[in-house]
């Protein structure tokens, strides 16, 4: 017969790999790469751009809830995290579309104007 | 997204209810990037950027399999919003693609266009340079023709000063206001009442005609006498005498309707008639040399 210590050890054990923790250890990796791409975004430009900074802030929420429930379900932060990485890439993606849209739509109207001139 | 919880509330109620994963209704956010995706294989994002085309329809299946193996998952939301943004983001990474590519076509119509302008300037500058070769050339030619034409003038002056240089060695030579004056004894020229050519004459006359036919100008023969005799021989003799020295001018090459001759006879004598010199200077022939017409 254990000792009753022991045994509220044992359940707690229980618990914990079962329960709390999830299947799988926290996303550790998966949650500093969606930052990672966070930055990426924030430092591309997508601030400035509406519809890049809409995916910014959802990847921003996604972000904050992966880390609500790190430790509790692992499964579901890692998802989280990967909701966040998918949203910081296309806002980055958003920022550089528009980006290179004004460099077509600059280099189109000088067209036009040297055009115009002769 | 926020859509995302009702329906996936509504797809557990329709799982409690029929007990059959397959036949549940999808999640929006599934529908939505199902949609997506779509969009993205029929756009130019199939063509520009099929790599990440191929990654959301990767992550698409995923959320697929994980929706029909546990609908109930809440994983199946966060994978389809995962599925519809890489299908949104292939989308955009085609659209920079394209506005790239139009950026470089932009540049190189730019750069078509200066070339070209590059080429019609240097087109216009050699055309330039061309003119102002044959201007150059123009100017040259016509300096070497006026610098061929002042030394003409120079070697005419010259040869008109040898001329009368020559002229003025064997007979007086002088200006009045018929022109100028060559005067030459008529015993120099003749025998005494005579009017054919001394052998020795002819080589003075040679020498007069020779330096008269650069001039080219009208001459006139004078014959003169003294007073000696009576006047109708006088005149006869002077004019007999004009016209031979005339017939041998017009024999060494001056122009015959340039030459004329006239007798005098003792008419303008240059000194007296009472001296032997006097008379002796007033025998004589004058060659007048009239100014160019």
């Amino acid at each position: 017969m254990m000792p009753k210590p022991a045994i509220v050890a044992a359940w707690a054990l229980l618990a914990g790999a079962l329960g709390c923790g999830g299947s799988i250890p926290p996303p550790n990796d998966a949650f500093a790469a969606a930052q990672a791409d966070v930055g990426r975004a924030q430092a591309g430009g997508a601030p400035d751009i509406p519809d890049a900074k809409l995916h910014l802030q959802l990847a921003q929420e996604s972000l904050q809830r992966a880390k609500r429930v790190m430790g509790t379900d692992n499964d579901r932060a890692a998802s989280l995290c990967g909701v966040a990485s998918s949203e910081a890439q296309l806002a980055f993606a958003l920022a550089r579309e528009a980006q290179a849209e004004n460099m077509a739509r600059s280099a189109q109207a000088k067209v036009q104007k040297e055009g115009d001139v002769r | 997204m926020k859509l995302t919880n009702p329906t996936i509330l509504a797809g557990s109620l329709v799982l409690a209810a029929v007990g059959c994963a397959g036949q549940r209704t999808p999640p929006q956010s599934l529908v939505d990037a199902r949609a997506d995706y779509v969009h993205a294989m029929d756009g130019i994002a199939m063509q520009l950027d099929p790599t990440d085309v191929h990654e959301a329809k990767v992550a698409l299946d995923r959320a697929e399999q994980v929706f029909q193996d546990t609908p109930d998952d809440p994983r199946v939301g966060d994978l389809a919003i995962v599925a519809d943004r890489k299908a949104l983001l292939a989308q955009a990474q085609a659209s920079t693609i394209k506005a790239q590519q139009e950026t470089q076509q932009a540049a190189a119509q730019i750069e078509a266009n200066r070339t070209a302008q590059l080429q019609a300037t240097r087109g216009q500058l050699s055309q330039t340079r061309q003119v102002l070769g044959a201007t150059q050339m123009q100017l040259q030619e016509q300096e070497k023709a006026a610098t061929a034409q002042q030394e003409k003038m120079r070697d005419l002056e010259t040869r008109l000063k040898d001329a009368r240089d020559t002229i003025a060695k064997i007979a007086s030579v002088r200006e009045d206001d018929r022109g100028m004056v060559i005067s030459l004894p008529s015993e120099v020229l003749f025998k005494t009442a005579k009017y054919d050519l001394k052998p020795g004459a002819m080589a003075k006359l040679d020498q007069i005609a020779e330096a008269l036919k650069a001039k080219e100008q009208p001459i006139v023969v004078y014959g003169y006498t003294d007073t000696v005799g009576t006047r109708e021989f006088n005149m006869m003799l002077s004019q007999q005498r004009a016209q031979s020295v005339r017939d041998y001018l017009v024999g060494k090459g001056i122009p015959n309707d340039l030459v004329n001759a006239q007798g005098k006879g003792p008419d303008d004598p240059v000194s007296d008639n009472v001296s032997v010199e006097g008379r002796a200077q007033n025998r004589r022939v004058e060659i007048v040399v009239l100014p160019k017409k």
